[in-house]
């Protein structure tokens, strides 16, 4: 038995005792492999049916991220509440055969890479449509009810979500062990700045930006890759996606390079969000102190052994990127 | 400092050959744009454009070398040492004191922003004033 077959079998089985009906099961490519997790494009045959679908299962030594179970969970309440999501066909926390952690969802069409996604919106003329397609399904992802999300879910009191992220920011320059003096002035701006606080807690996606997107004949088709879901403040989200550094180049688009940012704001607000400017730049702020940090840990990973990529390594070249636009968001 | 002269360039007190290292980083990143990325597809060819891009980050970081700035780190700490990696660590100290005042940190910004740019017209001198 080679990986593979292994690896077929065991979503075979996870798919079998998921209910999912299923005779075999074909890979046939491998979609963008993420830093956390290894995607797979796999083709379930049952009878004269095949389904398309995406395994993803966490690559060996990669850093623990939010388990399938919940990542599950998290899909099936996002897609009730109507949110662009893929259809959860099963999850676990250790497959059959191999003991891998893995989730299998339906396949959706539409391509993820930025710059393809940029050029689909411009031929398109929808960037401005795809802004508000976010925007509406952003709202809805953050009107999920926080009571029905896993139980493991960090909570923190409302009033405390701010103050949580800059102990947090403290703790990941500290952990990195670079001198880092750029994020240091925004971690003190940020402390000095608090925002107002949301009506309550929601789920946050905490990754959604141009890539982490599905985008089919310039529209929104899906919103991916949500390990990093938690709860929070919503306008963490809406800042992410905004950021400077998810434009590709294209500066007067806030929105990933393609859209406005009133497109966004028009459409969260019709669909029920709440839009808080103080927090949207405090949270820009926040996010960029992140990222910063974020990408020179990426390149300790490398420095450290622990990845052979030479992306990971490079990412210590772009820290500059980030420290310079923060630096800017909080000239005095 | 580029050196195109017919002698090749000195480091330090050693003469070395001509191409420099600049030179040199500037041919490959060259050859791989325009010699290896278009036969290639995909990972491999994302990765050949990394270290293509890498290569111009060192050829630029080769011909800045001599560019540390010492003085506004120096005034800024009240101390001396021409070890710029100690200044920046101790830079680095005083920004996380808990009792980090905002005169010190508003004093502090313009000199971590000069440092920055330096840093970025290394790294990706594109992203400055855009």
């Amino acid at each position: 038995m080679t990986a593979l077959d292994d690896t077929r079998s065991s979503l075979t089985e996870l798919l079998s005792t998921s209910g999912v009906p299923v005779s075999r099961v074909e890979i046939t490519g491998s979609a963008t492999l993420g830093a956390q997790r290894s995607s797979l494009f796999i083709n379930i045959y049952a009878g004269p049916n095949i389904t398309e679908a995406v395994a993803q299962i966490l690559a060996p030594g990669g850093r623990e991220v939010i388990a399938p179970e919940n990542d599950a969970a998290v899909l099936r309440l996002a897609r009730k509440a109507g949110a662009p999501v893929a259809h959860v066909l099963a999850a676990t926390n250790s497959a059959p055969v191999t003991g891998a952690q893995a989730i299998v969802v339906s396949r959706v069409a539409g391509e993820s890479i930025p710059r393809k996604i940029l050029r689909d919106a411009e031929e398109n003329g929808t960037g401005d449509e795809l802004a508000a397609d976010l925007g509406a399904g952003l709202a809805k992802a953050h009107a999920v009810p926080v009571a029905e999300l896993p139980a493991d879910f960090e909570r923190h009191e409302r009033g405390a979500i701010h103050q949580a992220y800059c102990a947090l920011m403290a703790q990941n320059v500290d952990e990195v062990g670079v001198p880092h003096p750029a994020a240091r002035l925004g971690i003190h701006w940020l402390r000095q700045h608090l925002p107002s606080l949301p009506s309550s807690p929601t789920l946050v996606h905490g990754d959604l930006r141009n890539g982490n997107i599905l985008v089919d004949r310039g529209r929104l088709s899906a919103m991916i890759d949500w390990e990093l879901a938690h709860i929070g403040d919503p306008m963490e989200d809406l800042a992410w996606l905004c950021l400077r550094t998810w434009r590709f180049g294209n500066e007067d688009r806030e929105v990933g390079g393609f859209g406005s940012l009133d497109s966004l704001r028009s459409a969260y607000e019709a669909a029920g969000g709440e839009w808080r400017e103080d927090a949207f730049r405090w949270w820009t702020v926040a996010r960029t102190v992140w990222w910063a940090s974020g990408l020179n840990r990426q390149a300790s990973a490398a420095l450290d052994g622990l990845s052979d990529s030479i992306v990971l390594a490079a990412s210590g070249r772009r820290v500059v990127e980030q420290d310079y636009d923060l630096l800017r968001l909080i000239t005095p | 400092m580029d050196d195109d002269g017919a002698v090749g360039a000195t480091y330090g007190q050693v003469m070395i050959d001509r191409p420099d290292a600049a030179q040199l980083l500037e041919a490959m990143a060259a050859t791989l744009t325009n010699q290896v990325m278009p036969s290639l597809d995909g990972g491999p060819k994302h990765s050949a454009r990394v270290v293509a891009n890498l290569c111009g980050i060192l050829a630029r970081e080769w011909n800045h070398r001599a560019d540390v700035p010492l003085a506004a780190l120096q005034a800024l700490l009240a101390r001396p040492g021409d070890d710029y990696a100690d200044l920046v660590a101790a830079l680095d100290r005083r920004l996380t004191d808990p009792e980090l005042s905002d005169d010190f940190a508003a004093a502090a910004h313009p000199v971590v922003m000069a440092e920055t740019e330096r840093r970025l017209a290394i790294d990706k001198p594109g992203y400055l004033d855009r």
